[in-house]
């Protein structure tokens, strides 16, 4: 338990240093500097000794009394969505805490999670009507109640806490967390790796022959992926694409928080589904844009049949004019006197009088 | 009353008949004109993507179509006054066709720039002049009306376009969008085919003053009454001295009425049409979201397109169209109130508010435009002050977006920027009314001394002729 008793000793010094920011983010830095793995832990717990040594049993107490501190600065921020962005960046498995507190029915929190970490969950409820001063309480993982989870929480301070650290290495990890109180109140905690930016839902059109660029990216407000690998559907499976085997039909250019596919000659075969991944250390998330390849001829219907409705008006109405012309001549001079009529009629008559042209349609 | 139409000089308008049909050619055609460079925007991001520019590079589409546009306005009035509406109207069109089509096959944004922009903006200046110009031709009583009829053409062919070419760019992509929006363009030759060369029965009524000598048989009409008693009065109605002249009417530099308008113009539109172009951004810096935004949009034409056409009948009715300009100038110093109050409304109720207000109040500078050009220089010389007017605004017209967004990125809120499209509306709307209210007295005075002329040369006339002439002056008087 040394080991993790140090665990939770960093996490102490790091709810205590919430107040103080930068140097709290200088000092995981340096932290992560120190070892990665198993091994290196012990020596940075090393490095640690220079900090407060206490005794495990008073360590165990300013961590609940902070954790409630922890737990009461997330009452602040009721909205739902993500927490707070307290990342706490690695060693090999450091600890993370989140927590969530619920008043009503259900409550779902979204955690993103880039590296694997020691996460602690803790539900605090503010209770129903009943207030029982006992209440059974159980934790699931997709559904599925976690072994040796069940168990009783008291009613202290008009609240009932639940809390759990769950270990999270890897992509089976990652799921949806929820601690259920009885078995009305349900707080649930999504964890995953931060998703790519929505993309079209509607397919990229190009031409055979023609090169197209398919675009993948990150939201500025989440954290860079390590890489971004590109896959294309086969069937009911993915295969990766590798630029360096196709340097002629493939390019891939990677620029931190946006990627880019560059497909040249395009044929038949290169429509489908694409699947973009931004890798992380703890799983890799996917978008998928879909690319539709189409001929020349398929614009080229309609432009046609527009084209032939322009050229058929036109002929029309020059025709019409054409026909009106010669039925006019033919009337002769007989029209030249109505204009003079008219313009007399307009003179002395009001002003709305619409004047009859010759060629009047 | 509106005024008497020139029987003096010339012909009579239709003012109806085939009119009408020209009226939906010049609908068309200034609709793509105006609603053509706007609705490709749709195509930009895609675009920007496939040729690996930066945003500003394709920005540049835009601005090099609008300047195209606004640059070949004096060319295009030189070839309306040469060889009529309708030839250049369909030469235009098969113009901005041929740019898109050679679009669609591009390669690099250079030929991009070369092809819409240049090509495709050039056939679109050469469709705007001549569908305004001929409307002059055709009517005199129901000019404004026409012309409110005819602006509308604007905001109803973008409403159709935008939706359209989201619906093309989700079938074909952007190249396949290009060829088939080069036929859509195409209908503007329909459009130009409907533009038939108004009938002119020379026949002039009273033989009192000769036909004016011009190059262009179309704009040899004057139905301004007051504009040709003036021009009487001054002698300068042979304005085909010199060579540029022949082409285009350089007198007008001279003309009171041209020189209150262009200057006024010129102020005006540094203010015109950014807060049409920032309503939507301004919104989301509000907090709304993406959809509400482009909403706002939506309304804003929909108020725009039932305005432009009521304006035109306001216009028309008697009580206005004698001092239409006074209705011009209400409607610029409205657009600069609506812009100062704008910052002033709260939350989306507010912005609707606006949006509607500002419609309003676009609708009504927009149809009233031309109308009033046309009021002031008579429909013979439109053709060339227009393209005098359109290569002047063209600086304006394409600075004004881009110091309003510096406005923005220096004070970091739009307020700024309002309050100053406010003052750049206001202040010319109350030029123009100033302005006008000399313009007016003199362009009075001057009818009145020309009428007496008039009447001194009628006595020698024969006597029934003289009384006819006597009731006519009788009613100019009013």
């Amino acid at each position: 338990m040394e080991s993790a008793t140090y665990r939770l000793h960093r996490g102490t010094i790091a709810a205590s240093l919430l107040r103080l920011p930068p140097g709290f983010f200088f000092y995981f830095h340096a932290m992560q500097q120190t070892g990665r793995g198993e091994g290196g832990e012990k020596a940075a717990c090393r490095e640690d000794t220079g900090r407060i040594i206490m005794s495990a049993s008073w360590k165990q107490l300013q961590f609940q009394i902070l954790l409630l501190l922890v737990s009461c600065r997330h009452i602040d921020t009721k909205t739902p969505g993500p927490a707070p962005p307290l990342l706490l960046p690695s060693g090999s498995l450091p600890t993370d805490e989140r927590s969530a507190v619920l008043e009503g029915e259900s409550h779902t929190e979204t955690v993103e999670l880039l590296n694997p970490v020691n996460l602690s969950l803790t539900c605090t409820w503010t209770g129903n009507q009943d207030k029982q001063p006992n209440v059974t309480a159980s934790w699931r993982k997709d559904g599925e109640e976690v072994e040796n989870s069940r168990v009783t929480v008291r009613l202290e301070a008009d609240r009932y806490k639940l809390t759990r650290v769950f270990s999270i290495v890897s992509e089976e990890s990652l799921g949806s967390y929820s601690c259920l109180f009885g078995s009305e109140a349900k707080i649930e905690f999504i964890l995953a790796a931060p998703q790519v930016a929505e993309l079209r839902d509607k397919p990229i059109v190009s031409y055979l022959g023609d090169s197209v660029v398919v675009a993948c990216k990150m939201e500025e407000t989440k954290p860079k992926p390590n890489t971004w690998n590109w896959y294309k559907a086969n069937g009911t499976d993915m295969e990766q694409i590798s630029a360096v085997g196709e340097p002629l039909h493939y390019e891939i250019r990677n620029d931190e928080r946006k990627t880019k596919l560059m497909v040249q000659n395009l044929t038949e075969a290169d429509g489908g589904l694409y699947y973009c991944g931004a890798v992380y250390t703890i799983s890799t998330t996917m978008g998928h844009v879909e690319l539709k390849v189409i001929s020349f001829q398929e614009p080229l219907k309609p432009f046609v049949a527009i084209v032939i409705e322009v050229i058929v008006l036109v002929a029309a109405i020059l025709l019409y004019e054409r026909s009106g012309s010669k039925k006019s001549s033919a009337a002769g001079s007989g029209t030249v006197d109505q204009p003079n009529t008219v313009t007399q009629v307009e003179n002395n008559g009001p002003e709305e009088s619409s004047l009859t042209r010759q060629q009047k349609i | 009353m509106p005024p008497a139409a020139g029987t003096k000089l010339g012909y009579t308008p239709p003012d109806g008949g085939w009119g009408w049909a020209v009226v939906f050619g010049a609908f068309i055609s200034i609709g793509f004109s105006y609603a053509f460079p706007k609705s490709l925007t749709i195509y930009f991001k895609e675009i920007q993507e496939y040729f690996s520019v930066s945003y500003s590079e394709i920005a540049w589409l835009s601005s090099v179509m609008l300047a195209s546009m606004y640059a070949g306005g004096p060319v295009s009035s030189i070839l309306v006054n040469r060889f009529g509406s309708r030839p250049v109207v369909m030469v235009g069109g098969l113009m901005v066709s041929t740019g898109m089509v050679l679009a669609s096959f591009g390669r690099t944004i250079m030929h991009l720039y070369l092809c819409v922009g240049v090509i495709g903006g050039f056939g679109l200046a050469l469709n705007l002049q001549p569908a305004l110009t001929i409307i002059g031709t055709y009517f005199q009583v129901k000019r404004p009306m026409a012309n409110g009829l005819a602006m509308a053409g604007s905001p109803v062919i973008l409403f159709t376009l935008a939706p359209l070419n989201q619906f093309l760019f989700d079938s074909f992509g952007w190249r396949g969008s290009f060829l088939i929006l080069g036929s859509i363009v195409l209908n503007c030759c329909v459009a130009g085919a409907l533009m038939r060369p108004v009938n002119r029965n020379t026949k002039p009524k009273s033989g009192a003053a000769p036909e004016r000598d011009r190059p262009s048989a179309e704009e040899a009409a004057s139905p301004d009454a007051r504009e040709q008693l003036a021009d009487l009065l001054t002698g300068k109605h042979q304005s085909s001295r010199g060579c540029l002249s022949k082409f285009i009417d350089v007198s007008l530099f001279k003309h009171r009425g041209f020189l209150i308008y262009l200057i006024g113009n010129v102020v005006m539109f540094f203010g015109f049409f950014a807060p049409v172009v920032f309503m939507a951004p301004y919104a989301k810096h509000q907090g709304i979201d993406e959809y509400s935004a482009a909403f706002l949009l939506s309304i804003f034409a929909l108020v725009d397109m039932f305005t432009r056409p009521a304006t035109g009948f306001i216009g028309n009715s008697k009580w206005i169209r004698p001092r239409i300009q006074y209705f011009f100038s209400f409607a610029v110093s409205f657009n600069g109130v609506c812009h100062l109050l704008c910052p002033l409304l709260p939350g989306y109720a507010g912005l609707v508010v606006y949006a509607v207000i500002f419609g309003l109040a676009f609708g009504m500078v927009c149809a009233l435009l031309f109308e009033v050009l046309m009021d002031l220089v008579g429909a013979h010389r439109f053709s060339s002050a227009v393209g005098l007017v359109t290569i002047i605004e063209c600086a304006p017209v394409l600075l004004g977006p881009p110091i309003s967004g510096a406005l923005v990125d220096i004070y970091g809120e739009y307020k700024s920027m309002y309050y100053a499209c406010g003052v750049f509306m206001l202040v010319p709307g109350m030029f123009f009314f100033v302005m006008h209210y000399f313009n007016y007295k003199r362009l009075d005075k001057e009818k009145k001394q020309s009428v007496a002329v008039h009447m001194r040369t009628c006595e020698e006339a024969l006597k029934p002729k003289m009384n006819r002439d006597g009731t006519r002056a009788h009613e100019a008087d009013r």
